[in-house]
């Protein structure tokens, strides 16, 4: 259908249309006419996606010297592949309706692992390997070594590329990550380079954070954006942490001994260079005095020397004198890393601010500012000087002169904490040194000044006001919006008693307790009784599901409930858990049913949708608090206070419930599909946990609902399924929660439709 | 003796039978029993006829053992030799039971097969019961037919039963019972080890190996309840275990399907992110280190339960899943060809793809593509079911052409003008209308339609089932056309007697009965008449192959 969103004619390539999708359409135009950022809400499975492409795709083709182009970033590889099929889908009704041919360029761009098509290196499983083998095919100086010597192996589809690919754009369409490969194949290309050499002319990229948060690739594959875009970060109810990670650095005893091998090395090569080949280093030598960096075209294939710090705080000078030799340069790092190893001797825990750690470093080892800050820019230098082909060794010295610059850039929002062992096992040694981002606002501040919109989005952003505050942004708009139900089809319950009144709960006191464990285990076997398909449960740690599980095992719990389901369990191997996975749909699909055990903030509660039978039911078992004893957190904790006046409890409280949140809300993916919660925690009743819910969870939980006993659970639950398995057609939805667009266009549908936005 | 040739495996005297005193042959084929001094076997059942044996429980003062045959009958023996009695009857029982297993399977196996399709198929329960229990014609004959044609017609259906899965739970139903004394007492049953054997199949190879010659079976079942295999929470890797190497061998298999990885693109987690943070970065890196150095004990064991959950409803699944994939095969398979990774290369895209396009879908924004259809809406069912069926074949006329013809009939009404010189005669339009009302000539269809309301529903069951057996008479006489071998002929002489002992013992008791009850229509015309034919034919036949002898 077409419809009119105050004076834009959007697209829209459904029959019917949700009436909160044409509500969230109508907060971002307002959005993209501001052009400032915002902030919107809405739960999974109401058709955010394609709301959000229509609308900014018809934006880009009636304004298009306003909106250029459009960055979509989402957190996972099958997230962003799902969005370029939405856009597939939405740009083949343009041309059905239109009858034009599309002339817009979109495209994913994802790292090599998913992207190269040469045999031997996408034989290799880690995303790691991939790029280290990449870089020893398709490295500037290995490619100008093999005009000399013929026999080097290069990769031929880079050749190809280079050779020819960059004169031809990439033809109008859309590309999947598995077009462009098929492209690629195609033309004898490689797919990865031609995508991101692709970005600079695209209307529509689909990618993932790193790309726009990570200093160190964003400086390489996003420098170029135009200011003129809109970027979206879709799922974003994680965004601080990413850009906390992205900054982020530690460093434990192993990390400094293979550095101690890399310098050791370079030493050696150094030496040899020298010996044969003395004039290259002294060309080195003079483009560092003249301080100009290197000329751009080589450097694209060389990924793992770039900056960690942000485009903006790099500076525009010359490298300093104290460090432009080479051997200089190298005692400078066997200087800095001596002095590292010299703070990880230490038996007791440190914890200091960057500016006490430079003074620190000054007074001990004489190591100035300055060249720290140069440290990372001269590494890559260096090793690009020494023609060093396998770079994926020497991660260890870039990562100890990645933390240099760090350290020397930031003087706020970081902190160091050096801890001689772990907390639970004292008698080991086991010194670290983290070097810890408190301030999400540092990694993501140039994106908000750089773009003109920046729109941040998810299924469960509750409450709304914190992201600007941790984020440090002012948004013109922030918007929850709820999803119209013809019929109520999700059951949020609280269970906060057993059967036999004892209070449940996963606090620290009561987490040995047996009375709560078995009250846990009686839920799950009640459940697993009357709910039909999948069961997915979550635990608040994985320490604390092992501990369950092995008491249920001894109670003979899970074996009653495998009397009416099979059991998968989570473990910490990805691959494992991807079979237990795997595993875990087929016993759905075939009707035998299943349980799922799984921790939240794991991969599973991240990345995983439970459609329809997958998930029937989800039990959130106690509430997942993030561990609270770590420095670390503690040092963000007194951050927030002191930079953001964000109480620890109420930031606690809100990261706890926005995992909660994320965990119940994979069983509902759209409103055919339905599904029970129980929020098996009786602290989840008061009003501080309830209310930082998302509001289309918070108000199907009714007053009654809030302290039942297993029983009543299960009680509520039947009936509920007992609804639920009645039909449900489309007409009962229609013009409730469906609508046509004559029924769109009634005034009376209109001003409901104001409502169901709620302004914050 | 009256079965001299056949050999006697074990003779018991002193057994009674009926409060008669005898003695009991085992023999190689079946169990006889003969009254004491006579030469012939009162008692004698073939191993194959019978289900299984009981006896009675030890304390008991009279020693018994009982014998249930398949048809549901049973004898009972009692050793009455003082001195030997429990011995004999020991004796008897072991013997039995390696006697009878043997014969069970071949003779289950075609019972059981007769005992579904009866059980399955009503109306053939019906037929076997007119027509092999009231003797008409004999079991064998019945079958003979039967179940060549089901086996040539479908074998689909006979043969590919689905197979049943496994109970998740058949190692919670193996209770562990204490015994009082200090030890524990498991029970197990047949299905319980062929679930275990279908889930495990090391312990079935296991089993292969050392039974009988090793260990006898209990002994086997007593270490595998006493192994750290069963017991996966211990964590004793004692070598002298049989069993420590299934738990290699499972690690192995489960290792083989995590090498090979998922089909499913959307739920590998290792395919999730798209750029993991190298080693050094980010916050989370270093959480609680998981070599396995600084693990406790029960934290390693905690991890071994969860791990035997996963494998375990992995093999659960996977013996459902029928036998063209178990894990063992995919193991060897991925050991052998090293292509296996091309392979799965070339279909993901196709499964991702679909995956994905489902991902997307919102079924309930797209307009339904296929016409619009208005539901049935019935409001008495049995209406429906025996409704008004159309006596002539007539074309359907639509609901328009009604309303245009009533309009037309409303139209020639008002214009009607009675045509005064063509009027009937009284006496003809009299007859006319008496032929017309119910009763008369002309409306004897409509009396007919009420034959099933004249009828009793007993009488009804029972002619359909008299249609049923006569049919399938009928069509063993007919299938013996055209008849070229003698053992036709012999078969199709047989079918006419048979047919006529029908008519004789099952239609003329109808008929007589039906008289009796004052029906007056005529039932059974249909089925003579078809009778009929078959006799006709078969004179026409018997004829012919006079003439054709003379």
């Amino acid at each position: 259908m077409k419809i009119n969103i105050e004076g834009l004619l959007v697209y829209f390539p459904y029959d019917y249309i949700y009436p909160e999708q044409y509500s969230y359409m109508l907060a971002l135009k307002r959005t993209l006419d501001a052009k400032g950022h915002g902030v919107l809400e809405m739960p999974s499975g109401t058709g955010k996606t394609i709301s959000l492409l229509s609308l900014i795709v018809a934006y880009q083709k009636v304004f298009p010297l306003e909106v250029t182009k459009l960055i979509y970033c989402s957190r996972t590889v099958p997230e962003i592949e799902k969005v370029v099929e939405e856009l597939r889908k939405l740009m083949e009704y343009y041309s059905k309706e239109t009858g034009e041919v599309n002339n817009f360029l979109a495209l994913a761009l994802s790292s090599r692992k998913n992207l190269c098509i040469h045999p031997e290196v996408s034989a290799l499983r880690f995303g790691k390997e991939v790029d280290g083998k990449c870089h020893t095919l398709t490295a500037s100086y290995i490619r100008a070594q093999q005009h000399s010597d013929p026999d080097l192996p290069v990769c031929r589809f880079y050749e190809d590329f280079d050779a020819v690919g960059r004169q031809v754009p990439l033809p109008p369409g859309v590309y999947n990550l598995d077009d462009l490969k098929d492209f690629g194949k195609r033309k004898g290309w490689c797919p990865y380079y031609l995508a991101r050499y692709s970005l600079m002319h695209a209307n529509i990229v689909v990618y993932s954070y790193h790309y726009l948060l990570d200093p160190k690739i964003a400086d390489l594959v996003s420098k170029e954006l135009t200011k003129k875009s809109v970027v979206v970060f879709d799922e974003a109810h994680n965004i601080d942490n990413v850009c906390i990670d992205s900054m982020s650095v530690n460093i434990s005893r192993r990390t400094l001994d293979r550095c101690q091998t890399n310098v050791e090395t370079l030493q050696n090569t150094i030496q040899q260079i020298k010996e044969t080949d003395a004039t290259k280093l002294k060309m080195e030598y003079s483009r560092l005095v003249e301080g100009l960096k290197e000329a751009n075209i080589a450097r694209e294939t060389d990924v793992y020397l770039s900056n960690p710090v942000l485009p903006d705080e790099i500076l525009k000078e010359a490298v300093p004198g104290s460090i432009r030799t080479a051997e200089h340069f190298v005692g400078f790092l066997k200087r800095f890393l001596e002095y590292l190893k010299s703070r990880l001797r230490v038996h007791h825990v440190v914890q200091e601010s960057t500016p006490q750690f430079l003074k620190d470093i000054f007074d001990k080892v004489c190591i100035d500012r300055k060249p720290l800050r140069f440290c990372a820019e001269r590494l890559r230098s260096l090793l690009r000087t020494l023609e060093i082909a396998d770079i994926a060794d020497f991660s260890a010295v870039t990562l100890i002169s990645n933390f240099a610059t760090l350290v020397s850039t930031y003087s706020q929002g970081f902190t160091i904490i050096i801890e001689p062992f772990e907390d639970r096992t004292p008698t080991i040694a086991n010194p670290v040194l983290y070097f810890s981002c408190m301030d999400p606002s540092i990694a993501i501040k140039p994106v908000f000044q750089r773009f003109q919109s920046v729109i941040i989005t998810s299924g469960t952003l509750s409450p709304l006001d914190i992201y600007p505050r941790i984020l440090d942004f002012r948004p013109v708009t922030m918007a929850s919006f709820t999803m119209t139900l013809a019929r109520t089809c999700l059951c949020p319950l609280i269970v906060g008693r057993g059967n036999d009144q004892v209070a449940l709960s996963s606090k620290f006191e009561t987490r040995e307790d047996f009375a709560v464990i078995r009250n846990y285990g009686s839920l799950l076997q009640d459940m697993s009784a009357i709910v039909p398909d999948g069961i997915v449960a979550f635990f608040t740690s994985y320490m604390y599901m092992e501990n369950i599980v092995a008491s249920w095992y001894e109670q003979g719990i899970l074996e009653n409930i495998q009397r009416n389901k099979l059991i998968f369990i989570e473990t910490p191997d990805a691959a494992e858990t991807s079979m237990a996975l795997e595993k875990y749909q087929e016993a759905c699909e075939n009707g035998r049913g299943a349980i799922l055990l799984s921790v939240a903030r794991g991969k599973v509660s991240e990345g995983i949708d439970f459609v329809h039978h997958f998930g029937r039911a989800v039990i959130m078992f106690g509430v997942p608090y993030v561990y609270t004893q770590s420095r670390i957190l503690k040092a963000r904790l007194e951050y927030l206070r002191d930079q953001f006046q964000i109480r620890e409890n109420d930031f606690l409280t809100f990261d706890a419930m926005r995992h909660a949140a994320q965990c119940v809300g994979r069983v509902i993916r759209g409103k055919t599909d339905y599904g029970i919660m129980i929020f098996a925690d009786k602290r989840y009743a008061r009003a501080d946990k309830r209310g930082k819910l998302p509001r289309w969870i918070q108000e199907h939980i009714s007053d009654s609902s809030l302290n039942l006993t297993v029983d009543e659970a299960v009680q509520l639950s039947k009936h509920f399924l007992r609804q639920m398995a009645q039909p449900f057609r489309q007409e009962d939805q229609l013009g409730l929660s469906l609508l046509t667009l004559e029924q769109l266009e009634s005034e009376e549908m209109l001003k409901k439709i104001s409502q169901i936005a709620h302004q914050s | 003796m009256a079965a001299l040739s056949e050999e006697v495996l074990l003779v018991v005297k002193k057994v009674r039978q009926k409060k008669q005193d005898g003695t009991l042959y085992l023999m190689a084929e079946r169990i006889a029993w003969g009254p004491e001094g006579k030469d012939r076997f009162t008692v004698s059942h073939l191993y194959a006829d019978t289900r299984c044996q009981k006896i009675s429980p030890d304390g008991k003062s009279k020693i018994q053992l009982q014998l249930v045959l398949h048809t549901g009958e049973s004898t009972t023996f009692h050793f009455s030799n003082d001195s030997s009695a429990l011995k004999d009857r020991d004796a008897a029982k072991e013997l039995l039971q390696q006697l009878l297993p043997k014969f069970k399977k071949k003779a289950n196996k075609e019972l059981e097969e007769k005992n579904r399709m009866l059980q399955e198929d009503p109306v053939l329960f019906q037929l076997y019961k007119d027509l092999v229990v009231s003797q008409v014609i004999s079991a064998d004959e019945f079958w003979a037919n039967r179940l060549g044609d089901t086996n040539h017609a479908d074998p689909s259906s006979s043969n590919n039963k689905q197979e049943v899965g496994i109970s998740g739970a058949f190692l919670a139903d193996i209770r562990p019972q204490t015994d009082g004394c200090n030890g524990l007492r498991y029970n197990l049953t047949a299905d319980i080890i062929e679930s275990i054997f279908r889930t495990y199949p090391t312990v079935k190879e296991k089993y292969c190996e050392n039974v009988p010659h090793n260990l006898t079976e209990k002994e086997f079942w007593t270490r595998f309840f006493q192994s750290h295999y069963f017991h996966r929470d211990r964590i004793n890797t004692g070598t002298q275990d049989i069993f420590s190497e299934c738990a290699k061998q499972d690690e192995k298999g489960l290792k083989s399907m995590v090498v090979q990885g998922v089909k499913n693109p959307l739920v590998d987690l290792l395919m999730l992110e798209d750029k993991t943070l190298d080693e050094g970065y980010g916050i989370y890196a270093t959480l609680p280190s998981t070599s396995n150095s600084n693990r406790s004990v029960k934290e390693s064991s905690n991890s071994a339960i969860i791990k035997r959950f996963n494998h375990h409803s992995a093999m659960v699944l996977a013996a459902g899943a029928g036998k063209r994939e178990t894990p063992a095969d995919q193991a060897s398979e991925t050991s052998s060809t090293d292509g296996n990774s091309r392979d799965s290369d070339f279909f993901q895209p196709a499964v991702k793809k679909v995956k994905l396009k489902e991902a997307i879908e919102y079924e309930d924004l797209q307009r339904e593509n296929r016409p619009k259809t208005v539901a049935l809406n019935l409001k008495k069912l049995d209406r429906y079911a025996h409704g008004p069926v159309p006596l002539q074949s007539q074309q359907y006329t639509t609901s328009q052409d009604i309303i245009n013809s009533v309009n037309y009939i409303q139209h020639e009404m008002v214009n009607y003008k009675p045509n005064l010189t063509q009027v009937l005669s009284s006496t003809t339009a009299s007859s006319a209308i008496a032929a017309l009302s119910s009763g008369g000539v002309l409306m004897q269809a409509a009396t007919q339609q009420a034959i099933n309301q004249m009828i009793p529903s007993e009488v009804q069951g029972e002619l359909k089932h008299l249609y049923a057996a006569a049919g399938e008479l009928l069509r063993h006489f007919w299938s013996c056309f055209p008849v070229n071998t003698p053992f036709m002929e012999e078969k199709v002489t047989k079918m006419k007697s048979n047919l006529e002992r029908f008519q004789m013992t099952k239609l003329c008791p109808f008929q007589e009965k039906i008289q009796r009850q004052y029906l007056s229509t005529n039932l059974t015309g249909h089925l003579e008449q078809m009778l009929q034919t078959a006799y006709s034919k078969f004179h026409i036949w018997q004829t012919r192959r006079m003439l054709r002898k003379t």
